[in-house]
C-alpha cells in the first residue's frame, strides 16, 4: 500500500461528530472508535483504556488532563501510533491503522508523528547533533531536505547551537527539551504529542517550553496533543480532553 | 544514499557502543578470539604434520615399492581401519626374502633396509640422527646424487667394510663442512665407520639426517637379528610396478600370514596418510570448535544484557520511526561485528604463532583457515545474535521507552 495515497487520503467519509464550528465540515485526521487497552501487571488486569472514542482533527491543540494512573499516556501512545489497542479501531485519514505493516506504522511515526516526553528520552551516548538527527536515519525513502541544515536551523532557533556536540547528560533539562523538540520536529510531523513536557522542568524553563510548543502550533499549523495532570497548563490548550480510570469524563474534578 | 545513509549509521552506533563497554567488549570478543585461534592453530599444525609425511613419501621417487610389516597400507585396510595390527607384531624381514624377492625378474632392485634411530658421535660432536644399514642399490633406486666421496659398492657390501655415506643434514651438524667430512670416523653404539661420501640434500628429514651403511656391517651389535625393516623394490618400467607387487606378494606368502606385512606402491601410502590425516584433522577441529561455540554463547549473553540494557533506547528510536527490522540488524551487525574482530584477532595471533614455529615445523596457513576463520565467527555472530537481536525488535515501542 502507497503510504503517500494514505496519508493525502481526501476525505471519503463523512464526518458525524462535529466538535467545533470550523470542523464540521472537515474529516478527522485521526478517529478513535471504541478504543479499549487492557493490559496485565503480574496477574491483575489493569483497564487503562476503556470504550474511548475522540475525533482529532487539523490545526488542533488539545489537552489531555487526568490524574496519575488515569489512562491519560496510554492514550496519548494509542493516538500516536506507540500502543495497540486491545479493542476498537484507529484510523488515520480514514485507514484502519491495524491493517497497516510493521513498517508502514514505523514510516507513519518516522514522518507523520513527533514525540516530546517528559524524561526527554534522548539517547545518551549521541552527541545533541546526533539525537536530532536520529530520526533522519530512519527515514526509508529520499528526504527532500537536507538534514543536517535543519537540524542546525532548529538548534539557532532554539538558542542551543552552542550544545550541539555535548552529550544530552551535559546540559540543564530544559536544553535537553528543547533538543528533544528539535528531534521532534525534524520531519515536519503533521502531529506533535507531548506527554508531561514540562514534568521535569523548573516553574521557569517549563512555560518556555510550551512557549516553543505554541508556537509550533501557530507558526506550523502542527497538530499538538498535550498530556498533563496540571489544570492550568491543560487551560492553554483550544480543546481539553479530561479522563478519568480510563474514561472520558464531561469535566475534571 | 539511504542505504549508506543507514548502513553509516548502524556502524556509527555499534561503534558508540563499543567504546562505551570497551572492557565487555573485548572480554567477548577474546571468546571468538580463542576459538579461531584454537581452530586455526590445530588447521595448520594438522597441515604442517600431513605436509611433513608426504614430503617424505614423495622424496622417495616414484617407481618404488615397499615392503612394510604389519597391514597398515593394505588395500583392504586403507583409512587405518587396522592400525592397531600396525607395524609391531609384523613380519621380521631376513636376508632370505631378499634372495627370494630377487628371484623376480621384473624388480630390478631389491634393496632392504635395517633402520635404528641412534646417537652418533664424530670426535667431541654429538648428534641424534638415524642409521641405515642397507645396499649399494639404495643410492640409485632413490635417485641419491654426492656432494663429496663416493657411494659404496657391493663389494663394501659383500666385504662388510665399515664406511658409511652420510645425509648432508647428519654431515653439516657433525663437520660443518660436508668436504671435511671425508675420511672422517663416526661412532653409532660402539661401532665405528669411516665416512667415504655425503649425499646431497633429499628433503626427507629422516634420510638426511641417516648414516646409510652396509647391510652385512650392521649384522652384530647394531643389528643382531639380522633382520630388516623394509624392503625396497624398484623397477625401470612403470608397467611392471603391478606385476612386481603381486609377485612379491605371493613370495612372502609363502613365509607370512597376510595381515603381517604388506607391499605398497609409494601413492597408495600417501593416499592412505591424506585419508588418516584427513580424519585426524576433523577430530582436531571438531575439538577446537567447542571453544567456539562457547565463544558464541558468551557473544549471545552479553547480547541479552545489551537488550535489557538498551530497552529505553530501543523504545525511543521505535518511537521516531525505526522498524522492527532496523532494531534487529542494529543488534545482528553488534554481534557480528564483536564476532568478526574477534575472529581476526584470533587469526593475527594465530599467524604469529604459526609464523614462529615454521623455523622447526611446516605448519601452515591457508585459504582454508582463513575462509573458516571469517565465516564462521560471522556464522557465529549471526547465530548466536538473532536471539538477542529478535527479543529487541519484538518489544512493543511503548513497554521499551516505559523501561526503567
Amino acid at each position: 500500500m502507497n503510504l503517500t495515497l494514505l496519508l493525502s487520503e481526501k476525505s471519503a467519509r463523512k464526518n458525524s461528530s462535529p466538535m467545533g464550528k470550523n470542523q464540521k465540515n472537515q474529516q478527522p485526521i485521526i478517529k478513535l472508535e471504541n478504543i479499549s487497552k487492557i493490559y496485565y501487571l503480574g496477574d491483575e488486569k489493569v483497564k487503562a483504556v476503556q470504550n474511548v472514542s475522540i475525533d482529532i482533527f487539523k490545526k488542533e491543540y488539545i489537552s489531555i488532563l487526568g490524574a496519575s494512573g488515569s489512562g491519560k499516556s496510554t492514550l496519548m501512545y494509542l493516538i500516536g501510533l506507540l500502543e495497540i489497542p486491545t479493542s476498537g479501531n484507529i484510523y488515520l485519514n480514514n485507514k484502519d491503522i491495524s491493517k497497516l505493516s510493521d513498517k508502514q506504522l514505523s514510516e507513519l511515526r518516522n514522518e507523520y508523528v513527533g514525540f516530546v516526553f517528559q524524561s526527554f528520552n534522548l539517547i545518551n551516548k549521541f552527541t545533541v547533533w546526533e539525537n536530532i538527527l536520529l530520526p533522519t536515519k530512519y527515514r526509508k525513502s529520499k528526504i527532500n531536505f537536507n538534514p543536517e541544515k535543519k537540524a542546525e536551523e532548529l538548534l539557532k532557533q532554539f538558542g542551543i547551537y552552542d550544545r550541539k556536540d555535548f552529550f544530552p547528560n551535559k546540559i540543564s533539562g530544559g536544553q535537553q527539551q528543547r533538543v528533544a523538540i528539535a528531534r521532534a520536529i525534524i520531519m515536519n510531523p503533521k502531529i506533535l504529542f507531548a506527554d508531561e513536557p514540562t514534568g521535569n522542568l523548573d516553574s521557569k524553563t517549563g512555560p518556555e517550553i510550551l512557549t516553543i510548543l505554541e508556537s509550533l502550533h501557530k507558526k506550523f499549523d502542527t497538530t499538538i496533543i498535550m498530556v498533563t495532570h496540571e489544570k492550568e497548563i491543560a487551560k492553554r490548550a483550544e480543546k481539553q480532553i479530561y479522563i478519568k480510570d480510563g474514561k472520558l469524563v464531561k469535566k475534571y474534578l | 544514499m539511504k542505504t549508506k545513509n543507514g548502513l553509516s549509521h548502524l556502524l556509527n552506533t555499534t561503534f558508540a557502543n563499543f567504546k562505551r563497554n570497551k572492557a565487555r567488549t573485548i572480554l567477548t570478543s577474546l571468546g571468538i578470539m580463542i576459538g579461531v585461534l584454537s581452530v586455526v592453530l590445530l588447521i595448520a599444525l594438522g597441515l604442517g604434520l600431513k605436509n611433513y609425511l608426504k614430503e617424505q613419501f614423495e622424496n622417495l621417487g616414484s617407481n618404488l615399492i615397499i615392503v612394510f610389516p604389519g597391514n597398515v597400507f593394505n588395500e583392504e585396510g586403507g583409512g587405518g581401519a587396522n592400525f592397531g595390527a600396525g607395524f609391531a607384531g609384523g613380519a621380521n624381514f631376513d636376508e632370505k626374502d631378499v634372495q627370494n624377492l630377487k628371484k623376480i625378474p621384473e624388480a630390478d632392485y631389491v634393496v632392504p633396509a635395517f633402520f635404528k634411530s641412534i646417537t652418533i658421535e664424530a670426535g667431541s660432536e654429538k648428534t641424534s640422527g638415524y642409521v641405515q644399514g642397507t645396499s649399494e642399490k639404495l643410492f640409485p633406486l632413490l635417485n641419491n646424487q654426492l656432494v663429496a666421496g663416493r657411494f659404496f659398492t657391493k663389494s663394501d657390501v659383500q666385504r662388510k667394510t665399515k664406511n658409511a655415506v652420510l645425509g648432508l643434514t647428519l654431515a653439516e651438524t657433525l663437520f660443518i663442512n660436508p668436504e671435511r667430512a671425508i675420511g672422517k670416523t663416526i661412532k653409532a653404539s660402539d661401532q665405528r665407520f669411516k665416512i667415504i661420501g655425503v649425499i646431497e640434500k633429499t628433503g626427507d628429514r629422516e634420510m638426511d639426517n641417516t648414516a646409510n651403511v652396509p647391510y652385512k656391517s650392521t649384522f652384530g651389535k647394531l643389528n643382531p637379528d639380522k633382520t630388516f625393516f623394509t624392503i625396497y623394490l624398484g623397477t625401470n618400467n612403470e608397467e611392471n610396478i603391478t606385476t612386481v607387487k603381486e609377485k612379491a606378494k605371493k613370495i612372502l606368502l609363502k613365509r607370512y600370514d597376510k595381515d603381517s606385512f604388506s607391499v605398497t606402491e609409494q601413492t597408495e601410502i600417501l593416499s592412505t596418510v591424506n585419508q588418516i590425516f584427513t580424519i585426524v584433522n576433523s577430530i582436531l577441529v571438531a575439538i577446537g570448535s567447542i571453544s567456539l561455540i562457547v565463544g558464541g554463547i558468551g557473544i549471545m549473553n552479553i547480547m541479552y544484557a545489551t537488550v535489557t540494557e538498551r530497552t529505553k533506547e530501543i523504545g525511543i528510536r521505535r518511537a521516531i520511526g525505526a522498524t522492527q527490522k532496523d532494531i534487529l540488524n542494529q543488534f545482528l551487525a553488534e554481534a557480528v561485528i564483536l564476532s568478526v574482530f574477534g575472529g581476526l584477532l584470533g587469526l593475527i595471533l594465530a599467524s604469529l604463532i604459526v609464523l614462529a614455529i615454521r623455523t622447526v615445523f611446516p605448519a601452515t596457513i591457508n585459504l582454508l583457515a582463513v575462509t573458516l576463520a571469517f565465516g564462521v565467527s560471522t556464522i557465529i555472530g549471526v547465530f548466536f545474535g538473532v536471539f538477542p537481536a529478535r527479543r529487541a525488535a519484538k518489544l512493543t515501542p511503548i513497554e521499551a521507552i516505559r523501561f526503567q
